[in-house]
């Protein structure tokens, strides 16, 4: 289907206004669509939409960051936190949000070198172990490997 | 040493450059929104002698400059060439930036974050970007205490950079698909799948010269490596599809085209913005399909005729000589 605006491009999103009772329906590409106002808008926006989601109690709560004074109301009205403290202050009530843009709340990437004893460095997945696996074989290391191919068989079997 | 876009050896490629940015605050100091001007001079000290004293190899071609000292015009020419974001261009306040000498390192101070480390490289090196980016990382993580927590990972003003802090992003020459439409729908499916997909200079801005960028949206839950392959096999496919978009061109409509611009290019007197970013395109476009045989570089052309580039070589001038100033410029280059 082409865009009804355009002309052009493939229509992508389909959109049906009532107003006044009167119902229309278009399809426009996602150019179109984002020109007429209903493309994604940006991810700050989605946030702050996100948490303007908040129920009043929640925004009436009057915990606020130590170290900068910021409250949930003001990340839920900016989608932004005050200082790394706030994650922190806030965990609870963030972290459905954060599952939502990311899809998911443990980290799996660097660790800095000075970061705080309590880190733990992340478990090894399965394709880490895999590719140990291979390299510890190809250097002809049979008894490590042995060992590692243990480990990945009961991962597999959990 | 070279700027990227100086770099001629992937200029035919349908991937002309690409860029990692990661994104690190500072442990017990409010994010730049929120920061005092102490704070501020305070950030910008620890970070400059982070790097400056630090005996590694490459500190030794990195220069420390103050925002403020830096012209207007400057400034934005420095947004044209990618090397810091418009929104850094505004607000000069106490802002600084470390810059290498060939430009494709820049750690800017006090942008969204308090550190934003940008590598960028020409055509498709994601990996070298990378790893350069994560030993300038190293190197500031071992003097600061950048703000981390096991299971958020690096902390950062937006939520949406929590994690690793990476933004990978490929800019992509797609004429082709943009010529037969099937570029809004890939737009639609790749931004489905946790990619973005933006115009030549990133957040908000329109699709230029058929120039797009691509770039990783998820940063948690994934680790730097699988989100640069990820990345990679996106920007790939992308490029398969375009080279057979390509093949079904009309090749005389396409000969016709691509000449007609090298024809206005070498000829006109007055050459505006959007004119001549169209006609760049498709010389880039007839090049690289071996229709043009012309000794330039369109990505070189198309970065040193922007306005504020074209005002920082030849002076403050109004729209209309510049213009005039373009359309010499490319005649001269051409």
């Amino acid at each position: 289907m082409i865009c009804e605006k355009c002309g052009k491009n493939h229509a992508t999103t389909h959109i049906k206004t009532v107003v006044n009772g009167i119902v229309k329906e278009y399809n426009l590409c996602s150019a179109c669509a984002a020109e007429s106002g209903y493309g994604s808008s940006s991810i700050t926006g989605m946030l702050a939409s996100l948490l303007g989601e908040v129920s009043q109690p929640t925004l009436k709560n009057q915990k606020q960051c130590s170290l900068c004074g910021t409250t949930f109301a003001d990340i839920a009205h900016s989608g932004k936190m005050g200082c790394s403290q706030c994650y922190k202050t806030f965990r609870e009530e963030l972290l459905p949000y954060i599952k939502r843009i990311h899809g998911a709340s443990s980290h799996a990437g660097k660790i800095p070198n000075r970061a705080p004893l309590v880190v733990r460095p992340r478990e090894k997945t399965i394709d880490d172990l895999r590719q140990e696996l291979s390299r510890l074989v190809a250097e002809e290391k049979y008894e490590q490997a042995a060992v590692i191919r243990d480990k990945i068989k009961e991962m597999e079997g959990k | 040493m070279s700027r990227w876009y100086n770099d001629l050896s992937a200029q035919n490629d349908i991937a002309v450059s690409c860029r990692i940015r990661l994104a690190r605050n500072i442990e017990n100091l409010p994010f730049p929104s929120k920061m005092t001007d102490d704070d501020r001079k305070a950030l910008n000290e620890q970070v400059k002698s982070a790097v400056l004293n630090s005996n590694t190899p490459f500190a030794k071609n990195l220069k420390y400059i103050n925002m403020s000292d830096i012209p207007e015009i400057q400034r934005y020419a420095m947004v044209e060439r990618h090397i810091i974001s418009p929104e850094f261009a505004a607000k000069t306040e106490d802002t600084a930036i470390i810059l290498s000498e060939d430009e494709s390192i820049s750690i800017m101070i006090g942008e969204e974050d308090h550190i934003r480390i940008q590598v960028l490289k020409s055509g498709m090196n994601l990996k070298d970007a990378y790893d350069l980016a994560e030993s300038v990382d190293s190197l500031l993580s071992a003097q600061l205490n950048f703000a981390f927590d096991s299971a958020l990972g690096f902390l950062t003003e937006c939520p949406t950079n929590l994690g690793t802090g990476l933004r990978a992003s490929v800019m992509l020459h797609l004429p082709a698909l943009e010529n037969n439409g099937e570029i809004s729908g890939l737009i639609d499916s790749i931004s489905k799948i946790g990619f973005t997909v933006r115009g030549m200079y990133g957040e908000g801005s329109k699709s230029l010269a058929s120039l797009y960028q691509v770039s990783n949206q998820i940063t948690l839950g994934i680790s730097e490596k699988n989100a640069l392959e990820n990345l990679k096999i996106i920007t790939t496919q992308l490029i398969e599809k375009e080279l057979k978009a390509r093949e079904t061109l009309n090749k005389i409509k396409l000969e016709d085209i691509c000449w007609r611009a090298v024809g206005t290019l070498k000829s006109a007197r007055i050459l505006t913005s959007e004119e001549m970013i169209n006609l760049i395109s498709r010389v880039k476009l007839g090049k690289s399909m071996g229709i043009i045989d012309l000794d330039c570089s369109p990505i070189k052309i198309l970065i040193e005729a922007q306005p504020y580039m074209l005002m920082q070589k030849y002076g403050v001038m109004e729209p209309f000589d510049r213009d005039i100033c373009r359309a010499n410029m490319i005649r001269g280059d051409l």
